[in-house]
């Protein structure tokens, strides 16, 4: 039974509280100043300012509480966020009550018990109405943001008091890591290292693999008109496959609680590389940890390996259950094109040989060299 | 008006309540209270819109150090004052109370100066109320309420205003935030008002449910009691005349049985003499012994059932109010059987005198029963009388003198059967054969009562009634003086007499055989009596009266008897309070019409039209504030918003710019946008270029950039528009930037 009476107690208590304000504090030793020189001296009119001030708190309560009472909130998130890229949330706040208004109201964001000032306010919301509040949303840190709820402040009428309610919201958002510039010329290196082990062959796209001569069948819009003329043979010309430029890269999740940050950067770096290379036409695969993804190209490609990247997470080297690690290179995917192994921490083991991947430390992520 | 000048205002506001409150509650030394209210007038100066008006305030303005020294001289003062000077704690802290008030009022800069002004305004109410508790207290409390509302309500929008701004600096302030209750509108206006009268509703509810615990007894009046004379166990003869002239009300009787047609002329007795030295009165049965108290607050005086007088008089119940006297004795009709009240304990003494065991230092409600002695048939034979010799020797003394008296007494009574034809015959003769008059110096006389019976034949009271028993004893008669008050002023609009100084009174008891002490008084009948006609002005003072008395049975003598029976009263059932209720509702209402009635009835012909006239000139104007309030608020609330009154800070600033300009000849065109005025300005008028383009930045940043002024921004803007009003033009005046006449004020912005 008690503890049923505290479960509702803390229920009851989490939703409502109230605070004084400096101004309050003054407010109620005052009252009780009186109070005490009423009581002592029997004197009535003591007792009359007595009232007056305790009706002013009475009333305070009672007002704040209505004014808290009755709102209604919706929340509108992007489905994506990046970390440290600000993008504009909104907060849909109606009053239903049917006669009053509400006043002076203060609104905050509520994540993992934490009140988030976003310098929300509404001065006066008539009745039966609603606004419409956005703000710069700002996530710090990538992976999975949950907002619990909106909690609503107001210190009306007079300042007595900061009265509080929690209505709770759910709201749920996946920010990916943050996408930066490369350091200078990494980029150029990481192409070209993979250029020296790319395997050509034809296909379509627009650099020239070969001619050959004509046979049936062949479009004629890929005969060469000027060895055709020279050589007097019917010549075609064959391109080299676009696809051929692939890049698979690896992120190492191994890494002591010492690395956090460094681990950070690494996922930084990848998610950075990622777009930097998609932006450029190159089919991208992506392993960390038990994630593993195929080949792929496009803006869905990419959302999804960065969703992954939003998500993964560090593993200390001394884990009970290091997560399963995926091979770096699958033999169903043929060519893998450029290797990139992304690693946070050097005592981490890499499964292939250094002289076929491209390694990058936890140091290339501040602009100093890497080994390929 | 900006919010934060609206506060400022009513804080300074509220301290000139509370300033007025101490004022009414006590003699404050002039020089303080002049003092104090240059300093209010000059603050409120300081909020004034006229820059002229404020640079001229400014100037009375304290630094902080200087304030600082001035608290700590002030508290050196205090304790010197109240140590060595009045010696009187509460005098000496009310007159710091008001130093630091001056001090505080010189040193307004940020809002916590106002809040701490607040707190001494809080302080002195409270001192007011420890001095007073008169009626003007009632609307001053009101007063405070009301502004302490706007204030409190004021200073939390003004707060609330305050903290966004602080916690988005940087940020994009939402435009409502900003917009919103920024300045004081007619919601606001309402909204303020609501809460006030929410506010008082609620206090007294909580004043009326509040459990008492002090009995309010023992409070220390600070208030000076009234002196009085003719009350002590000795008194000259002479004495009662200068208080016959003070119009001071010393008591109000109500008589519960009594209908307002069937009042008369009320004794009140107070004390009674037997010793006279042919030039002053002593009580020499003053030996006081506590009166029995037969339940709680009830005392009984059985002096009839203790000598076996059978009980034959009618009885007279009173209700009286008595204002702090500087006598013990309790006044009552004659002759007191119980006595009823808040009361320590009574005394009382072998006249039938009753005492309290000091002197009151506040108000006091007690209620008393008494019983008249009516003339015995048997008395008015002719027996012979009987009396023990201690009897005879307190009242039938007399002092040395010639033999006169006792040759006139024994003129007036021949023929006289009995003793009470005796003493009516002395009463007429003196009532038919003299004068009334104060202006009589019979005090300084050698023997006053020769003087005055033989000689001047003029006097007041104490003469008529010494002259009467000197001459009932010349005949072997007992009798005594007495003195006390004799209420004629009847108010009827709340069925009580008033009694004052002026009708302090003395007259005679003679003691019969059987009936025992009998009443009598020889003065003839003053210039004021009852159902005198009474002038308007003497009507209202009559009403105020009445409300005094309701106030203070209502709310200052409110008690935990009062709460016990208002608690028994909800105790019974529903319907019957509901019965009460509307009774009382009902009644109030049959008592308000039958006071106007009664009003309208004493007021001549002219002062009721003028009174009409003043009534409907209220009633309209409160009718047209109303209406026009409505209005405000209908088309503020559910029509679209007021633009003139809403409108953005920079925007105001920008339109006075613009207006100012105008006046002097620098027209802006409709289509000509701020930057292209501004550069204009720039190009013709360089001295007030810079002060131009301040307004204007802020006006484009406001109303462009979507942020909002802040205060300090506001207050920067305003003080620019101040010099740029004040600064003279050295560019080509009377010019106009384009053929237009039309300025950008209406709807080029």
């Amino acid at each position: 039974m008690p503890t049923q009476i505290r479960t509702v107690a803390r229920r009851l208590t989490r939703h409502r509280s109230t605070h004084f304000t400096p101004e309050g504090i003054l407010f109620l030793l005052f009252t009780l100043a009186v109070g005490v020189a009423a009581i002592n001296t029997g004197n009535n009119l003591f007792y009359l300012l007595l009232a007056m001030m305790l009706s002013l708190i009475v009333i305070s309560g009672i007002v704040a509480g209505y004014c808290l009472y009755q709102l209604e909130f919706h929340r509108h998130l992007p489905d994506l966020l990046f970390a440290h890229e600000p993008v504009t949330a909104a907060l849909v706040v109606k009053n239903r009550k049917s006669k009053w208004p509400a006043y002076s109201l203060r609104f905050f964001d509520v994540s993992d018990g934490k009140d988030l000032d976003r310098g929300l306010a509404i001065g006066h919301l008539p009745p039966c109405t609603s606004r419409l509040l956005s703000y710069p949303l700002v996530s710090p840190r990538r992976g999975r943001l949950r907002l619990d709820g909106v909690r609503v402040a107001t210190s009306f009428p007079f300042g007595l008091f900061l009265k509080t309610a929690y209505y709770p919201l759910n709201a749920a958002a996946l920010v990916c890591p943050a996408i930066k510039p490369l350091p200078d010329g990494i980029l150029q290196d990481l192409l070209a290292a993979g250029q020296e082990r790319a395997v050509y062959r034809r296909g379509y796209g627009s650099d020239l693999y070969n001619l050959r001569l004509y046979h049936a069948g062949d479009d004629s819009r890929a005969i060469h008109w000027v060895t055709t003329a020279r050589t007097s043979k019917l010549i075609v010309r064959e391109t080299e496959a676009e696809d051929q430029r692939r890049a698979a890269i690896h992120l190492s999740l191994l890494a002591p609680d010492s690395h956090e940050t460094a681990f950070e950067d690494a996922v930084t770096f990848t998610a950075s590389l990622l777009y930097h290379l998609a932006i450029r036409g190159y089919q991208l695969k992506l392993t960390a940890g038990s994630f593993h993804s195929s080949f792929g190209q496009g803006d869905r490609h990419l959302l999804d390996l960065l969703c992954a990247l939003a998500l993964c997470e560090r593993c200390a080297p001394d884990a009970q259950s290091p997560p399963h690690a995926a091979p770096l290179a699958d033999p169903q995917d043929g060519d893998t094109g450029a290797l990139i192994v992304v690693r946070p921490w050097r005592g981490a083991a890499i499964s292939v040989a250094h002289d076929a991947a491209c390694l990058i430390d936890a140091e290339t992520f501040i602009g100093a060299s890497h080994a390929c | 008006m900006l919010v934060d000048q609206a506060f400022r205002r009513a804080s300074i506001l509220l301290a000139s309540v509370s300033f007025i409150a101490v004022v009414l509650g006590t003699s404050l030394p002039e020089w303080l209270a002049v003092l104090t209210g240059s300093a209010l007038i000059l603050s409120l100066l300081r909020t004034s819109d006229s820059n002229a008006i404020r640079r001229i305030a400014a100037h009375a303005r304290l630094s902080t150090t200087t304030s600082n020294l001035l608290v700590l001289l002030g508290f050196f003062v205090f304790w010197v004052d109240s140590l060595w000077i009045s010696r009187e704690f509460l005098s000496a802290g009310i007159r710091f109370l008001l130093i630091l008030m001056v001090i505080k009022l010189g040193n307004l800069q940020v809002t916590r100066d106002y809040l701490y002004l607040n707190v001494i305004s809080l302080g002195a109410m409270l001192a007011a109320a420890s001095l007073t508790a008169d009626l003007w207290y009632l609307p001053i409390f009101v007063t405070y309420l009301l502004t302490g509302v706007w204030a409190l309500l004021l200073f939390q929008v003004a707060k609330h205003s305050e903290s966004i701004g602080a916690s988005v600096i940087g940020a994009q302030l939402q435009p409502e935030t900003a917009e919103s209750f920024n300045r004081v509108t007619s919601r606001f206006f309402w909204l303020a008002n609501g809460l006030a009268a929410a506010t008082f509703g609620l206090t007294f509810v909580i004043f009326f449910a509040m459990p008492r615990v002090g009995t309010g007894f023992y409070q220390k009046g600070y208030g000076e009691s009234i002196r009085t004379s003719g009350f002590s166990n000795t008194v000259n003869l002479g004495s009662i005349g200068p208080i016959k002239r003070d119009q001071s009300i010393v008591m109000r009787v109500e008589l519960p049985d009594q209908t307002a047609h069937g009042v008369g002329r009320l004794y009140l007795r107070g004390i009674a003499f037997d010793r006279y030295d042919g030039r002053s009165w002593e009580n020499q049965l003053s030996h006081r012994r506590v009166m029995t108290e037969t339940s709680p607050g009830m005392f009984s005086l059985n002096w009839s059932q203790a000598k076996g007088v059978p009980h034959l008089g009618s009885f007279l119940r009173q209700k009286i109010l008595l204002e702090p006297l500087d006598t013990p004795v309790l006044f009552a009709a004659p002759f007191a059987e119980t006595i009823g009240g808040r009361l320590p304990s009574v005394l009382a003494d072998l006249t039938g005198t009753l005492y309290l065991p000091f002197p009151g230092s506040t108000r006091l409600e007690y209620s008393v029963v008494s019983r008249s002695n009516p003339v015995l048939p048997v008395d008015l034979q002719s027996q012979p009388i009987m009396y023990t010799a201690p009897f005879l020797r307190h009242f039938v003394q007399l002092p040395a003198q010639s033999d006169r008296i006792a040759a006139l007494a024994q003129g007036v009574v021949q023929n006289k059967r009995n003793t009470y034809e005796q003493a009516v015959a002395i009463q007429d003769y003196l009532s038919r054969n003299y004068r009334y008059s104060l202006d009589v110096p019979l005090a300084e006389q050698a023997n006053p009562i020769e003087e005055f019976l033989f000689n001047r034949k003029t006097g007041y009271c104490e003469h008529y009634a010494t002259a009467m028993v000197i001459m009932l004893r010349t005949l072997g008669i007992p009798a005594r003086l007495i003195t006390g008050f004799l209420a004629t002023e009847w108010n009827e609009y709340g069925n009580y007499y008033v009694v004052r100084q002026r009708d302090a009174h003395a007259w005679v008891e003679l003691h019969l055989p059987h009936s025992g002490w009998i009443m009598m008084d020889p003065t003839p009948p003053s210039e004021e009596s009852v159902g005198q006609t009474a002038s308007a002005w003497q009507a209202w003072e009559r009403i105020l009266d009445h409300a005094r008395l309701r106030w203070n049975h209502i709310v200052v003598q409110y008690s935990e008897a009062d709460q016990l029976a208002l608690v028994r009263g909800l105790q019974t059932s529903g319907a019957a309070v509901r019965i009460r209720a509307w009774d009382s509702f009902s009644g109030f209402f049959d008592q308000l019409v039958a006071v106007m009635g009664k009003a309208a009835e004493n007021l001549n012909r002219s002062a009721l039209t003028l009174l009409a006239e003043a009534l409907i000139l209220v009633l309209t104007g409160l009718c047209l504030f109303l209406g026009l309030g409505l209005k405000r608020s209908w088309k503020g609330g559910l029509c679209s918003r007021n633009v003139s009154r809403d409108e953005p800070a920079g925007t105001h600033l920008y339109k006075q710019m613009i207006m100012d300009l105008a006046s002097r000849g620098i027209l802006k065109p409709v289509a000509m946008g701020p930057l292209e005025f501004l550069s204009l300005i720039q190009k013709e008028w360089n001295n007030i270029s810079p002060l131009v383009t301040v307004i204007t930045e802020l006006y484009c940043r406001e109303r462009f950039g979507q942020r909002p002024l802040t205060l300090e921004e506001y207050r920067s803007g305003q003080s620019t528009l101040h010099q740029l009003l004040a600064l003279e033009l050295s560019g080509p005046t009377r010019k106009t930037c384009a053929p237009e006449k039309e300025t950008g004020a209406g709807n080029g912005i």
